[in-house]
């Protein structure tokens, strides 16, 4: 259970990962302030953000739920994301 | 434009992305000074396959002509047509800001190989790695229309979009087919077609057609219309032309080019070559009969010139079966020979090296040929001076299409 907090998705390796999968070059600050906005802002589309999951995926080991893609916001996906972490795939 | 008079397709712009040039002054350079782009096959995974010689674009970086966001989930053939659209909208000085209406603008293209170096790199992690190492760009890059859909992402422009498949002869298809956008309504078309067919999936998918050279010699590779003419040499690259609406152009001070004057295309079928001559004569009655032209008004033609002794030998009959006496006398040349055959791209490619051909008065000549043995006057050696009005563009695919596109300089139409 110790091992939640360094299992966390972070918004500045968010943004790394919009840049490595979806050539989205986004400074880790303005993600962190505009993160109740949409991904559109920043302009990462969905399959961008499929792009993420499937990288997360492959880079913990577990699956996401299936409408991950589908969240609208920074915080929304982080939430869902490490939400899935903690619950211990 | 008043009332009465008809809408038709002038070209504005030009851009290319060439074996031999990117950019359209590099590329009219090198064509009418007859250079040739032709060498080795260099790219990796390729040496191993019968074919030697092609027409590799170099000197072209991706990152400096297309933003990272679409570099990511792109094909080669993608970014070549991408970058082309942008050197063409440049080339027609037209900006955002003469742009605003979106719904005004459509991208129309033609592929015949798509995006299978993309294709190749995926399917390759899905059978080292598994599925879930597959990127979801997949879904679109290797698609042939990919190049349609990214132009208009790119530019925002929300107008009439297309893509042709219709085999090499698409080329000059697109160009019809944006002509009767502009006439049904549309005021601006983006159209052309790019191909990248030189990585390792997509040469083994070209291992099949007999009319591939095997030569390794580069300057005996591709040489049609000679007794040594021994199949086609493959390239990457093409062009996009920007077509407007003539009364449009001419409102915002644009430089009518050329007109979109006349077209048509048949079929008669995969690899028949004797038969393609009924075929190609039939395309190009029917576009010189849009066009309003007879036979004597054509000025200089760029042949399709496959490079195969039946290929080169039906094209030539076609032209005397539709020019009549007047096919022995007009100048036909295929700058083609300098390049290899991109595919679809060739087609648009021509047609834009017959538009900068008609405004600097000189027929480009056809590099590595010589010694011409069919009843044509082929511009061989060097360029030849000449008053180019009209010009006759022909394009045949390996599997049956003929394609016949009319040019004409200047806004001249049919109907002036």
């Amino acid at each position: 259970m110790t091992e939640q907090t360094t299992l966390k998705v972070t918004v500045r390796e968010l943004a790394a990962l919009m840049k490595q999968t979806a050539g989205v070059a986004v400074d880790p600050a303005e993600l962190e302030r505009g993160v109740d906005s949409g991904f559109d802002a920043f302009g990462l589309d969905s399959l961008g953000l499929l792009g993420i999951v499937g990288e997360l995926e492959k880079r913990y080991g577990l699956a996401l739920p299936e409408d991950a893609e589908k969240c609208k916001s920074p915080a929304d996906f982080l939430k869902m994301v490490n939400g899935s972490l903690a619950a211990g795939v | 434009m008043t009332a009465g008079e008809k809408r038709r397709a002038v070209v504005t712009g030009i851009g290319v992305v060439a074996p031999t040039g990117v950019g359209v002054e590099a590329y009219w350079k090198a064509t009418a000074e007859g250079v040739t782009a032709l060498g080795p096959i260099t790219r990796e995974g390729c040496g191993h396959f019968p074919m030697r010689v092609a027409g590799e674009v170099r000197g072209f970086d991706p990152q400096a002509m297309v933003e990272d966001t679409f570099l990511v989930q792109t094909d080669r053939f993608s970014h070549f047509a991408m970058a082309a659209a942008q050197m063409a909208l440049a080339d027609a000085r037209l900006g955002r800001g003469d742009l605003t209406d979106p719904f005004s603008v459509g991208v129309v293209t033609a592929a015949g190989s798509g995006g299978g170096e993309f294709g190749q790199r995926e399917l390759q992690k899905l059978w080292a790695n598994g599925p879930k190492h597959v990127g979801p760009y997949q879904s679109i890059a290797w698609f042939y229309a990919a190049s349609t859909g990214q132009i208009s992402i790119r530019g925002g422009f929300k107008g009439p979009c297309g893509v042709v498949a219709s085999d090499e002869a698409g080329g000059l298809d697109a160009l019809a087919h944006g002509d009767r956008e502009v006439r049904r309504g549309t005021d601006t078309l983006v159209v052309g077609a790019a191909e990248a067919p030189l990585a390792p999936y997509s040469m083994a998918c070209q291992l099949g057609y007999a009319e591939l050279s095997r030569e390794s010699e580069p300057d005996r590779a591709y040489r049609p219309f000679t007794p040594s003419a021994c199949g086609f040499v493959p390239a990457e690259g093409g062009a996009v032309l920007l077509l407007e609406e003539a009364g449009t152009a001419r409102a915002r001070g644009a430089d009518l080019r050329a007109t979109v004057a006349g077209h048509a295309a048949t079929f008669t079928g995969a690899s028949q070559w004797e038969k393609s001559r009924e075929g190609l004569a039939h395309a190009i009655e029917g576009a010189l009969a849009q066009a309003g032209c007879r036979p004597g008004d054509v000025d200089v033609v760029f042949a399709d010139a496959l490079g195969t002794p039946e290929a080169d030998r039906a094209e030539a009959l076609a032209l005397a079966d539709a020019l009549g006496p007047h096919a022995r006398r007009v100048p036909v040349t295929a700058p083609k020979t300098g390049t290899g055959r991109a595919y679809c791209g060739s087609a648009v490619l021509d047609a834009a090296a017959a538009v900068l051909a008609m405004e600097h008065g000189l027929v480009p000549p056809t590099p590595n040929v010589f010694d011409v043995c069919h009843d044509l006057d082929l511009v061989a050696g060097r360029a030849r001076p000449a008053e180019l009005r009209t010009a006759l563009v022909l394009s045949r695919g390996l599997m049956g299409s003929n394609s016949a596109l009319v040019l004409r300089h200047g806004a001249t139409g049919s109907d002036e």
